[in-house]
């Protein structure tokens, strides 16, 4: 079973490192945000095999440093941006619609409370709250009230080291926080008390760069600076996943540090399978993965060797229409990257 | 910065034979896109002697000596696989507390010099060090090196030592 990714566009624009790209869940957006401060949205149209990619804004955020990471509300009408500068960005539509070209962006809310610099930012899947993590070693979750206000509802000092990146389960409102320390944690609510960690999960030997629920909520991948990906279940046979995690698989195949993976609902090549997990790192490489059922095995399925001539710093899957899967890469050669699968 | 010294008598040590290769001269202040020309790659490809050209002459923090002079760095601690480079530095001593800054001042050199391609890791000799894995672990994270080289009160400090860097060797 072998798949390709093929090119489609390769989008200039950023003076210097992009550290993510991320797909508008709602409209035909993506952005990607760069060490150079800036926030670039482009609009894209798919014909068929082809996709074509305009620049619909550019926001100068006006952070003092670089903007690390972005992540879309599920409603597709705001982003916010996660800087070296300690804040967080909310960015919102001055009129019309987030996927209209002419639209102007403007700063709805800049939100305050970590110590140094922001690693990652992310809003669960209703939509209702924000997390996000830093080098202070916490991760804050917000609540998202009317008019971009954001209250702080916790702050979880569970790691010992910077925490890199934050990630909401798609269904339950249940958070992963991956950290310099080696290790991931999971979070949720008390409803009588605190947010809290249930589960510490060890396996990697280096710094964790990234982890993402499965689309289907049942599994965990994780991805290091030791070249390993690792997935991870429930513990619970009854597929509760409050409650301990375990190891039930892992696989490598870059040279160096994997800094980004990305988990696709659906899998052309394998229906069965839990889903199609992308891989970027150090090496410039991206790799596909197929998931086996029961999350025990995982199957390369292709990789594109110097898929830039730089560190690739994010992977993001976004689903097109007409049954498309398109990847944006984006990477410190300061470009972004669409790819088409191809099966 | 430093309020305190370190290692107040370094043992000094002659700089090795002078680099046989002294193309392009400084690279230091070069912008990525100079050093990235298709031409220059092809006329130097990077091999060990030049990436220790590049780095024997950065000054110590802590005294008016190069790397090279005060033994923290010497050829053979340069390998250059591929495009994969690594460099090896041993502190004056065990409880240094410029280990940080010389790393740094490592990685910022080769950052701006290599093209793009190059992956640069960095360790110390083993036992030379109180912190050895620490600081090898923090140097060799991107995102750590990134958001340090925005800060100014670093930036200053490792410009300083990167100033003598383009003598590579030369008194």
């Amino acid at each position: 079973m072998t798949c390709s990714l093929q090119l489609v566009a390769t989008v200039i624009g950023h003076d210097q490192r992009v550290w993510q790209a991320k797909w508008n869940p709602a409209a035909k957006l993506l952005a990607s945000c760069s060490a150079d401060r800036s926030v670039r949205l482009y609009h894209y149209t798919q014909k068929e095999n082809a996709i074509t990619v305009d620049l619909a804004a550019v926001i100068e955020t006006g952070h003092r440093r670089s903007v690390r990471s972005i992540a879309w509300a599920p409603s597709g009408k705001s982003l916010a941006t996660a800087s070296f500068d300690s804040t967080i960005g909310i960015w919102e539509p001055v009129n019309g619609s987030a996927g209209s070209a002419s639209t102007e962006w403007e700063c709805s809310s800049t939100i305050e409370g970590h110590e140094n610099e922001c690693k990652c930012v992310s809003y669960s899947t209703t939509g209702t709250l924000l997390a996000t993590c830093g080098r202070d070693k916490s991760v804050w979750i917000w609540e998202v009230q009317p008019d971009s206000e954001y209250e702080c509802i916790s702050v979880l000092m569970e790691h010992t080291q910077d925490v890199k990146c934050v990630a909401w389960h798609p269904t339950a409102e249940v958070l992963v926080s991956a950290s310099y320390d080696n290790t991931l944690k999971l979070y949720m609510d008390d409803p009588a008390d605190d947010w809290y960690c249930f589960a510490t999960l060890k396996g990697h030997a280096s710094t964790v760069w990234c982890a993402t629920f499965s689309p289907c909520g049942k599994f965990l991948a994780s991805c290091s600076d030791d070249g390993n990906i690792i997935v991870w279940r429930p513990t619970n046979d009854d597929d509760s996943i409050v409650g301990d995690w375990k190891e039930v698989c892992r696989f490598a195949g870059h040279t160096g540090p994997i800094f980004s993976i990305s988990w696709a609902e659906r899998n052309p090549m394998d229906k069965d399978a839990v889903g199609l997990l992308a891989s970027g790192g150090a090496d410039g490489s991206i790799y596909l993965w197929v998931v086996k059922p029961g999350g025990t095995t995982a199957e390369k399925v292709a990789c594109i060797e110097n898929a830039h001539e730089a560190d690739i710093n994010s992977v993001d899957w976004s689903e097109g229409e007409g049954g498309g899967l398109y990847l944006a890469s984006a990477s410190d050669d300061g470009l972004v990257k669409v790819w088409q699968l191809q099966c | 910065m430093a309020t305190q010294t370190y290692n107040a008598n370094p043992t000094l040590f002659a700089p090795s034979s002078q680099s046989f290769r002294k193309n392009n001269a400084d690279t230091l202040w070069l912008k990525h896109s100079d050093t990235d020309s298709e031409e220059d790659e092809d006329e130097s490809p990077i091999d060990a002697q030049e990436v220790f050209d590049l780095l024997r002459s950065i000054n110590d923090p802590e005294h008016p000596l190069t790397l090279e002079e005060l033994k923290v760095l010497s050829r053979d601690q340069v390998t250059v696989e591929g495009n994969h480079v690594t460099v090896e530095f041993t502190p004056t001593t065990p409880a240094c507390g410029m280990a940080n800054v010389i790393g740094l001042a490592i990685m910022v050199r080769l950052y701006r010099s290599l093209p793009q391609r190059y992956k640069v890791r960095i360790g110390m000799t083993p036992g030379s060090h109180q912190h050895v894995a620490q600081v090898t672990k923090q140097l060799n994270d991107k995102e750590r090196v990134a958001a340090a080289m925005e800060v100014d009160a670093i930036m200053e400090s490792i410009n300083n030592c990167l100033s003598t860097a383009g003598r590579r060797g030369e008194k």
